[in-house]
């Protein structure tokens, strides 16, 4: 199938196609000359291809996913067949996972890894250096079917210093920075050469605990995070307000629910337990705690919009899980992926600080990703409950059933505390005053090309840390993305600045009466900086790469694809599930 | 000398070895899976057993060992597991930062080192002696990261919007084009080792800059770099300073010196034609051995002035279990450590004959 | 960062056996001759003073959260050094090195810190020392064979540039103080195997050696009652001198985040975890910084000036 596919789509698939995957010996015309010489045939060459041939099995054991079929109906429209509605599917499809891949580079690009260096995007700036450790050079694309950028270059730089990033704003080494860290707002406001623009918080920071009473690798073979009980009385014993008071900056407040409130849904149900360390101590006494006990604070030293001082907030956890609670914790600080890691893989005992912030807004970015279904072990069981409760809410399209399936969610997560909701942390962008259009978007996802430099034909962003990859199906870590939202677009496009899905490389996308097929039309004109023009094959070619665990370029870089698993539900051709 | 450098290069066979089997053993004992780190919440047992015959992490550790061997010997280092890169691109890139940070801070120690160790012999026990040496004291005292974080503060935020601010984190100011060498003479068609040399080369942005004649990249990039070669040369400098100092001063009392003095010769002339000269010997051999002590130093100055050196990436790999990286890197930070062991001793022993015979 | 030390450490003096006592306080008062080693000894004593005062000198324990402890309207996060006599207004309370990100008071910290750094210092060498030693004189009195293993293995350690291995060493075997100290002892071992091996070596052929073995002393009675006493003074020496360095690379460990984990008060977990306050609030860093070099300029000074005592050849 996979082979007749790839015939398939050398044969017909254009420009751009140089050789398919099963080197049949088809076309052998190279990128470039692609690209610069043969414009895109259409008539009578288009053959629209559907993933897989017949529809997958909605029902079939072990699939979770909620596509059946992706197809290309003509040129020009593509089709989503569902296994249920997705209400979020417009939110969905906005995200930077989900940009538009030429299918040719994909065949190309993707077993030799280069996709993940040179991306070839629609976007309004096409990749021209990468500049390993030091810095990501981008060029206005010329061709940019929308309103191309009014300068020449973006420059992408990074240092994991907040203090590092002030000091190169300040000396107007850099256009704009991300993130400065909280104790700088005041100093960097005053400065009349700089405007700062605060970022509301489309976040959570919370800690986390892993409800397993054994824990691969760690000797506790009676882990108190165990017990119902612990985990509540730990929600109660920890000052929100005062880490909130004393480490975040501005615009920054304390956690009600989960989800931040400006999410649809997202306050629904009771709000989070009060601080009560008197009730918190009798309860772990009563849970056969009365002496407290010792654990581990696991974080990462990487500062993100909803943690802006990973060590001083331990520090201050520590101390009050000390005091209130007479809990003895030592904090282990690891390196960032591998602390990912560890969380993905329910490996970390006690307690472990992270956040999450939107990708996009909607109640099932934030609590299906992290205790849905498809979920991974972080906190270890799942419970059936929200998982249910949740299932409900995504599936959902009347506004009253949601908002009943989300209370529900919300109060069994208050009851089980698999984790406390700490923060929604404010942050912010600076950026010199001259730069106009410039913004923070509450999904971090800020856009370069509606900026303008002032009088320079280059603007330089400054952000924490270096992208991992540029093919953004499998990167999961907002520096990455931010990088590949300047260079690539998916169908729909969140509002600059804001969080609404809006056309974008589809003109629109309709949902049929039950909600379970969705039919998208790609907008005109649109070329792929390679000079590739947009079809609905590589709609389809984009999903299925990421869908089909077995599809020959589900390759990328770690091969995980979190993304598509987690908004999607699952994979097609996944194995079944162990033992 | 030919048989004192060949008996000098066949010893340093075994210790390589043992350096590829240290870093080989720690690599492979580092705790958490590879395979896990690698596909993190797809790491079944299954998938992990296939990840594993893929890398030949299943095969007894002698039998990677060799197998290991074998790749390093035909330069193939493997792949980054984070980055899905090979290892050898990744050191070609970040090498060539380090080796020009570690080339400048060494220079820099050397000639203020040299130079305040000849003034304070020659004023000995005058302000300047005393001044100099308690300063080298308190040099050779201070951390480097101790250091390196006082001089940014104080050439970028201090002295801001002054003619002698410098920049305190980067390698070049945004924007700024630097030709690569191939660019600059006309050679991007060359192919082959020199072209990698030439790109390799490249990648030192003082020195690609000043020998194509970029002098704006160049002025540019040298001024990026003089604090963080500051940060990591001072306690070399404090070191060959005193060195110089107590070695000049010992020569100073030597016989012949005393005869040339009594023929009527000034200080002057005798410590900078006789003295100076034999002086110097001890003092080559302590720059050669600031090596050591430069690589340790990269990883911190590097972490603190954002230069992506193999100091730094090193750190990452060790950090995010990247293994192969991890020893590519570590092998060839230990090639070139022990190369320029092997340099030091030979000129040593090609400037004192006795150290040949021995 | 011990590299400049084994080319300055002399090759063991000539010693007279017979009036060791002597001997003893003659280095003693020779040593105390020297003006490096007298400042070098009056910082360490000082030094030694706030780590055994230090409940009595720091006016706050070193993770006391102060809010707790005083009236807390006056307490700021990162508040600067506030000193009557200099000018700091009555009103404020008197925080000599000023407060931090976590309401601790950074004086408190830094006299505590210097518990952790002596400490450091003393057993980290201690460690490599003792099996530096035993190296050394295995691989030297033993020779052949067994010499050239040991001391192809300490080449290989050597051949790596101490942080490196030592950021290796940790990440096997976990992040803590007491690996920290683990690795950066074991980073040092060769210098002393090498220093030890020397000694062994020179005193092998000797008078006073080969006589006890015609007497039919054992092999280990010769190494530990002739030959250990004599290797003594150049491994101090070098010991001494290697406790500043041991001091250092911890302090980096931990400045990386690799060794004492916050928010113990150590001084280069302290830089560390500061190092984004460099800009706004500069008294983190500077305070232990300087704490940092102190400790390790008294270290330093008093190897120097043992070093020119005991090795009258180095005559500066």
């Amino acid at each position: 199938m996979v082979v007749a596919l790839g015939l398939v789509v050398a044969a017909c698939g254009g420009g751009g196609v140089s050789a398919s995957p099963s080197g049949s010996g088809t076309t052998t015309a190279s990128q470039s000359e692609v690209a610069s010489e043969q414009p895109f045939q259409s008539e009578g060459t288009f053959s629209p291809i559907s993933y897989p041939d017949q529809p997958a099995d909605c029902s079939a054991d072990g699939y979770t996913g909620e596509f059946s079929q992706i197809r290309a109906v003509d040129e020009k429209t593509v089709e989503f067949e569902l296994c249920a509605p997705d209400v979020a599917f417009l939110q969905k499809i906005a995200f930077s996972a989900f940009q538009i891949q030429d299918t040719a580079t994909l065949e190309n690009d993707m077993e030799n890894h280069r996709v993940l260096a040179r991306p070839n995007g629609t976007g309004p700036f096409m990749i021209t250096e990468w500049q390993r450790g030091d810095h990501i050079t981008m060029e206005a694309n010329p061709n940019y079917w929308g309103d191309a950028p009014s300068y020449k270059t973006l420059i992408f730089r990074w240092s994991t210093d907040s203090a590092q990033r002030r000091v190169e704003i300040q000396g107007g080494r850099v256009d704009g920075i991300d993130n400065p860290g909280p104790d700088d707002f005041a100093a960097l406001e005053s400065d009349s050469a700089l405007t700062l623009f605060e970022r509301e918080g489309l976040n959570t920071f919370y800690i986390g605990f892993n409800n397993n009473p054994t824990i691969d690798g760690f000797d506790n073979t009676a882990n108190p995070f165990a017990k119902e009980a612990v985990r509540q009385a730990v929600a109660m014993g920890i000052d929100r307000q005062q880490i909130v008071d004393g480490f975040y900056p501005r615009g920054s407040e304390v956690a009600s629910h989960f989800t931040p409130c400006a999410i649809a849904f997202a306050c629904v149900g009771e709000d989070w337990y009060e601080f009560a360390p008197d009730k918190a101590k009798q309860m772990l006494t009563d849970a056969g705690y009365p002496d407290g006990f010792s654990t581990t604070i696991h974080l990462r030293d990487v500062v993100r919009g909803y943690l802006p001082n990973p060590t001083q907030v331990a520090t201050e956890i520590q101390t009050q899980l000390r005091e209130n609670l007479n809990i003895d914790a030592t904090i282990d600080v690891q390196e960032s992926g591998t602390f990912i890691d560890n969380a993905n893989a329910g490996a970390l005992d006690g307690i472990h600080m992270l956040g999450w912030g939107a990708d996009y807004p909607d109640q099932t970015n934030f609590l299906d990703f992290h205790f849905g279904a498809g979920a991974s072990d972080q906190f270890g069981d799942k419970f059936s409950d929200i998982t249910d409760a949740l299932k409900i809410g995504a599936t959902s399209t009347a506004d009253a059933d949601r908002e009943a399936a989300y209370t529900d969610a919300n109060n069994a997560i208050k009851q089980h505390v698999p984790m406390i909701p700490i923060a929604h942390g404010g942050s912010a962008t600076v950026f010199q005053a001259d730069v106009s259009g410039a913004h923070a978007s509450p999904l971090s996802n800020e856009l370069f090309s509606v900026m303008t430099p002032g009088d320079r034909d280059q603007l330089v962003w400054m952000q924490n840390a270096e992208p991992i990859g540029l093919y953004c199906a499998d990167e999961t870590d907002g520096e990455s993305l931010r990088a590949c939202e300047q260079i690539g677009e998916s169908l729909y496009a969140y509002k600059v600045g804001g969080t609404a899905a809006e056309p974008s490389l589809a003109t629109e996308c309709t949902a049929n009466g039950d909600g379970t097929v969705w039919s998208c039309t790609l907008r005109d004109g649109v070329t792929f900086h390679n000079g590739a023009a947009l079809d609905a094959n590589d709609v389809v070619e984009t999903y299925a790469v990421q869908w089909d665990l077995d599809h020959p370029l589900h390759i990328g870089r770690t091969g995980d694809f979190a993304y598509f698993s987690a908004l999607f539900g699952g994979f097609l051709n996944q194995p079944p599930p162990e033992g | 000398m030919l048989r004192f450098v060949l008996r000098r290069l066949l010893l340093s066979i075994p210790v390589l070895l043992g350096v590829v089997m240290l870093v080989f053993l720690l690599a492979r004992v580092i705790p958490s899976d590879p395979c896990q780190a690698a596909l993190q919440e797809r790491a079944t047992p299954q998938i992990c057993a296939a990840f594993n015959a893929r890398f030949g992490l299943d095969q007894p550790l002698p039998v990677q060992f060799v197998a290991y061997l074998g790749q390093v010997l035909t330069l193939d280092l493997g792949d980054s597991i984070r980055y899905n890169r090979p290892v050898a691109d990744i050191i070609f890139e970040r090498l060539p930062l380090t080796m020009e940070l570690t080339v400048l801070a060494l220079v820099f120690a050397s000639v203020f080192g040299m130079l305040l160790g000849l003034l304070s012999a020659a004023r000995r026990n005058s302000p300047l002696d005393v001044g100099t040496m308690v300063l080298a004291n308190i040099g050779i005292s201070t951390p480097v990261f101790v250091l390196g974080l006082v001089l940014a503060w104080l050439f970028a935020v201090v002295l801001r919007d002054t003619p002698i601010a410098l920049p305190p984190s980067g390698r070049l100011s945004s924007g700024l084009a630097l030709q690569t060498i191939p660019e600059a003479w006309g050679l991007t068609g060359m192919e082959g080792p020199l072209r990698a040399v030439l790109d390799f080369v490249s990648n030192m942005y003082v020195i690609s800059s000043l020998i194509t004649g970029q002098w704006t990249a160049f002025l540019d990039a040298l001024s990026h770099m003089i604090l963080p070669m500051v940060a990591l040369g001072t306690i070399p400098l404090a070191i060959i300073a005193r060195m110089t100092r107590s070695s000049l001063l010992d020569v100073m009392g030597l016989d012949y010196i005393r005869t040339a003095r009594a023929k009527g010769l000034s200080s002057r002339v005798v410590m900078l034609r006789h003295a100076l000269r034999n002086a110097l010997l001890p003092v080559v051999t302590i720059i050669g051995l600031q090596l050591g002590l430069l690589l340790s130093g990269a990883v911190l100055t590097e972490t603190i002035f954002n230069l992506a050196g193999m100091g730094r990436t090193i750190t990452e790999a060790i950090q995010g279990r990247d293994y192969l990286v991890v020893q590519g890197l570590t092998v060839v930070i230990a090639i070139v450590y022990l190369a320029v062991n092997l340099v030091v001793d030979v000129s040593y022993g090609f400037l004192d004959p006795r150290i040949r015979l021995r | 960062m011990s590299e400049h030390v084994p080319a300055a450490v002399a090759p063991p003096r000539e010693m007279d056996r017979e009036r060791p006592a002597n001997i003893w306080r003659d280095t003693a008062s020779g040593i105390l001759r020297q003006r490096s080693a007298q400042a070098g000894l009056v910082i360490l004593g000082f030094l030694l003073f706030l780590a055994v005062f230090a409940n009595v000198i720091a006016p706050f324990g070193p993770t006391d959260d102060i809010r707790y402890l005083v009236p807390p309207e006056h307490v700021n996060r990162l508040t600067p050094p506030c000193v009557h006599l200099l000018g700091c207004p009555a009103s404020m309370p008197e925080h000599l090195f000023g407060i931090d990100g976590n309401f601790f008071d950074v004086f408190s910290r830094v006299v505590h810190g210097s518990r952790i750094s002596l400490f450091v210092g003393f057993v980290t060498v201690g460690f490599a020392i003792v099996l530096g030693t035993l190296i050394g004189a295995v691989a030297g009195y033993a020779g052949g064979w067994v010499d050239n293993l040991f001391m192809r293995l300490m080449d290989v350690v050597l051949a790596f540039p101490a942080l490196i291995l030592a950021i290796a060493i940790v990440t096997v075997i976990g992040q803590g103080l007491f690996q920290a100290q683990i690795a950066i002892g074991i980073v040092a071992i060769p210098v002393y195997a090498r220093v030890m091996r020397a000694s062994v070596l020179s005193m092998k052929e000797r008078d006073f050696v080969t006589a006890s073995r015609a007497l039919g002393e054992s092999g280990r009675g010769i190494l530990f009652r002739r030959i250990l006493p004599n290797a003594l003074t150049p491994l101090i020496v070098q010991g001494t001198l290697g406790i500043g360095s041991a001091v250092l690379e911890v302090a980096a460990l931990s400045f990386l985040g690799l060794g004492v984990q916050p928010p113990t008060a150590e001084w280069g977990s302290m830089i560390g975890t500061n190092r984004n306050f460099v800009f706004s609030a500069p008294h983190l860093i500077i305070f232990p910084g300087i704490a940092l070099s102190l400790t390790v300029l008294g270290f330093n000074l008093l190897g120097d000036g043992m070093r020119d005592a005991l090795d009258p050849r180095l005559n500066r």
